[in-house]
């Protein structure tokens, strides 16, 4: 436990998460909080012998808990008492970034400003009077930070901890200067009337001696006038809370018959209005605006006729890069692995004397089944960065704008392209990703489309099968099945919509376009790092684990002669007989689809293991080494392997430029053993059903553990079902489709 | 020369009836409790200066400027503004 918590709040692209990174750098983490099963990011640091705990809360425009977002953020303040807040505020739109820290201040909480972005708002013209700015919030600190370059940071930290130097000496409770004697330091004046019915009700509060456990009982008065459900909920269950509430209930109808409006807004419009005093007071416009980068950027991209071709080419290009790009890498990886890596083990396990059956394990077992997925890796760097520079470029919300009217017709707003983007990457990131929409049916529907976007644990499986059966044009079969997915996607979201889920009149679509801003290389290291931690991390416990119980269902009962009668056929060839319509009915394939449950990268994994992991007649493995080579032969082998890998790659970059086409003289794509065994099973066409059906089938156990997380067990075990139906419907109609039309 | 259906641009109208390069002062914010308090939250605020900036290539949404920075509304949402046109001596 750390000895001090700072939490980080602030609007979305105020350079929240810059800062964070910049205080914590790679020491972060997910952690679980006690309440409400939410991760937060957290990072440790620790100064003069004092270790700290930085927690990042939700990017949010206000504490009104209307989204799931707000409320984390504000429970997390209200329940786990941090013992400071710094509040990032972006300099170049400062009034509506002083709302929020107007709440968190109201809240009682010892707050640190960070204005942030002082070198972008002194180029456009905008002067801010720190002191000024923090005399008119009751002094509270002010530090003026530019995060993407890393100034003032240091100053940040060494303010915010005197700040809770001085709140613990001047012995105002542990994180909380407003439930004592004296009135808070920063006060919003609502008016006579609304003022009184806080008097009111607070007083109440204290007679019934509430117990607030340190929340602000002039806070919680006014969160019982605006009517803020949870906050009502958890008064009630207070002993003594059921006659505040009913003070509060007659005060709001004191206050609606006065103001003929409800009271929220009422405050709200208050807030507003003392915000615009000081943010009138301290900031200081030169110039009005000239034509900045952001505004010719936009022409382009929001353009009437080029903007969605714009979109579309984006998106192709990423996929293409990350395809192209890391194929060569793949390769590279690959050879490393079944090379070096592979016979290195198995010289070692002979000189130990191993038996037959641990060496087959270590082998067979463990290397070609995590061997198999880390190949992938290259791949799913480059496209963890590339979604990590359009989120972190400002992309993402033009990509919403240009597409919302799109997303209509699936009964959806353009923010939900944002989480379905990063379906693309993972689709568990993405159900958690949809909090940022206020809405619970348009949360829901994002989440249940999610799976439909390819994540990258099937790029593996489509990338293996599209190289053995469609050489040349591989790319263009996966880029195919991305768009199958977006096309079910849109389908689904059409019937759903219609039917079990339809849209809610009371929602509105409100997205803020931030400028355009460079993203720093620290933040896209830590984005990028942190998915592919998280892929590694699985592949070394989960796909692991899975890979030894595979190896053993394989080879036991003990003396089995072919795998049909190990375990692991017993139980695929149990329902086989289902999959053989779409012309994939045998219990390898049936296997590695149950495995792909746990993680769909593992029907690669499996294949491989069952495969190649034992002699396939008529296939030579290509693995075999020759002779083995000398240690310094390798080491020459792996780096001539890597550059070689990397010109390919830098081939296919500039090969994306129209007109220009470095491939021609390309030789045919060598096949590495698995494509050898996989073309002796299936022809192009079952090759393709196939794949539809990893690209629909049952979402990862992962996902699944997401959507019940978020939206209940109901809908996460008819995701479940109705995804594999679906799944088992298309793959039938390709294959038997496809034979009718000869193709078989 | 002016033709009959143009709209009065003198008299209050709803946000989604301006056209992009036009300016105008917020009158009223309507619609649902939790609607217009995201409205307010966001600086939608009665008295706010708007800007009409750019309609997004489907037609719908609108990209306003608001309190210095950009914001996109649906004409459906942006149709419960009430708003005055400003009058520019030269528009755009």
């Amino acid at each position: 436990m750390a000895d001090l918590t700072i939490a980080l709040a602030g609007n979305p692209n105020a350079g929240k998460s810059t800062i964070f990174n910049a205080l914590t750098g790679l020491r972060q983490h997910t952690g679980n909080w006690p309440g409400k099963t939410v991760e937060l990011k957290a990072g440790t640091r620790t100064i003069d012998g004092v270790s700290i705990q930085f927690v990042d809360l939700p990017g949010t425009y206000s504490l009104a808990a209307y989204s799931p977002d707000e409320i984390v953020a504000r429970d997390f303040i209200v329940k786990e008492h941090p013992n400071a807040v710094i509040c990032v505020m972006d300099s170049t739109n400062l009034e509506r970034n002083l709302y929020l820290g107007v709440q968190l201040l109201e809240m009682g909480v010892p707050m640190v400003i960070a204005l942030n972005m002082v070198d972008q708002a002194l180029a456009r013209g905008i002067e801010v009077d720190f002191g000024q700015l923090s005399r008119l919030l009751g002094n509270a600190p002010v530090v003026p930070t530019s995060a993407s370059r890393g100034e003032g940071i240091d100053r940040l930290l060494k303010v915010t901890i005197q700040t809770i130097k001085d709140v613990k000496e001047a012995g105002n409770g542990p994180a909380y200067n407003c439930h004592c004697e004296k009135p808070a330091a920063f006060q919003v004046n609502y008016g006579k009337e609304i003022e009184a019915a806080i008097g009111q009700l607070s007083s109440s509060a204290e007679a019934q001696q509430l117990p607030l456990n340190g929340t602000c009982s002039r806070w919680l008065a006014l969160k019982l006038l605006e009517g803020e459900d949870d906050v009502v909920e958890e008064v009630s269950a207070m002993p003594g809370g059921l006659t505040v509430i009913d003070k509060a209930h007659s005060e709001i109808k004191r206050l609606e018959s006065i103001y003929g409006d409800d009271v929220d807004i009422i405050t709200a419009d208050h807030r507003y209005g003392t915000v615009s005093g000081i943010s009138r007071q301290v900031c200081r416009q030169a110039t009005p605006d000239h034509k900045t980068l952001t505004e010719r950027i936009d022409r382009l991209t929001t353009h009437r006729l080029i903007g969605l071709p714009i979109f579309m080419l984006i998106m192709y290009l990423v996929f293409r890069i990350v395809i192209d790009v890391s194929t060569p890498y793949l390769d590279w990886v690959d050879s490393l692995i079944n090379g070096p890596v592979a016979s290195g083990l198995s010289s070692i396990l002979m000189a130990l004397g191993a038996s037959e059956w641990l060496h087959s394990l270590v082998i067979d077992g463990i290397v070609a089944g995590v061997g198999g997925i880390l190949t992938f890796v290259p791949g799913l760097i480059a496209l963890f960065l590339f979604l990590a520079i359009l989120e972190d470029s400002g992309y993402m919300a033009r990509a919403a704008f240009v597409m919302d009217r799109f997303m209509r017709y699936i009964g959806l707003h353009g923010k939900s392209v944002i989480p379905l983007m990063l379906g693309f990457g993972c689709a568990v990131p993405a159900v958690y990703a949809t909090r940022t929409i206020a809405n619970h049916r348009n949360r829901l529907l994002t989440a249940l489309l999610i799976p439909f976007m390819s994540c990258s644990a099937r790029l593996p499986v489509y990338v293996v099968f599209a190289l053995a059966f469609f050489g040349t044009r591989a790319s263009t079969v996966i880029w195919l099945l991305y768009v199958l997915g977006v096309v079910f996607a849109i389908l689904i979201g059409f019937i759903f919509s219609r039917t079990v889920l339809k849209p809610d009149e009371n929602s509105a679509f409100v997205l803020e376009l931030p400028p355009y801003r460079r993203p720093t290389m620290k933040s896209l290291a830590i984005h990028t790092w942190d998915n592919t931690r998280e892929f590694i991390k699985n592949a070394g416990t989960v796909i692991l684990a899975i890979s030894i119980i595979l190896w053993f269902l394989l080879n036991l009962p003990w003396g089995v002669t072919t795998q049909e009668e190990s375990y692991f056929g017993q139980v695929s060839t149990a329902i086989t007989p289902a999959l053989e319509p779409a012309g994939f009915g045998s219990y390898e394939t049936s296997g590695a689809l149950i495995t792909g449950l746990i993680a769909k990268e593992l029907v690669v994994s499996t294949l491989s293991q069952v495969y190649t992991g034992t002699e396939v007649e008529g296939v030579t493995p290509t693995t075999t080494e020759a002779p083995s080579p000398s240690f310094s032969d390798q080491v020459a082998s792996i780096v001539v392997g890597f550059l070689q890998a990397t010109a390919d790659a830098a081939r296919s970059l500039i090969s994306l430029i129209p007109g220009v086409n470095l491939l021609d003289e390309e030789g045919p794509i060598e096949d590495t053993s698995l494509s050898q065994a996989l073309q002796t099973r299936f022809s192009p066409l079952s090759a393709f059903a196939f794949l539809i059906f990893v690209l629909l089938y049952i979402p990862c156990m992962a996902t699944i553990g997401a959507i019940k997380e978020e939206f209940g067990g109901r809908w996460a075990a008819s995701a479940a079902i109705y995804q594999t139906a679906l799944a088992w419907l298309a793959a039938v109609l390709v294959f038997q489709g496809g034979r009718l039309l000869g193709f078989g | 020369m002016k033709r009959s259906h143009i709209i009065d641009m003198t008299k209050p109208m709803p946000l989604s009836h301006l056209k992009p390069g036009q300016r105008a002062t917020i009158l009223r914010v309507g619609g649902h409790r939790p609607v217009r308090r995201r409205f307010l939250e966001m600086g939608l605020v009665r008295g706010e200066t708007i800007f009409v900036k750019r309609v997004a290539p489907l037609g719908d949404p609108v990209e306003y400027v608001v309190k210095g920075y950009n914001l996109s509304l649906r004409r459906a949402d942006a149709g419960r503004i009430l708003v005055q046109p400003i009058h520019e001596e030269q528009s755009g």
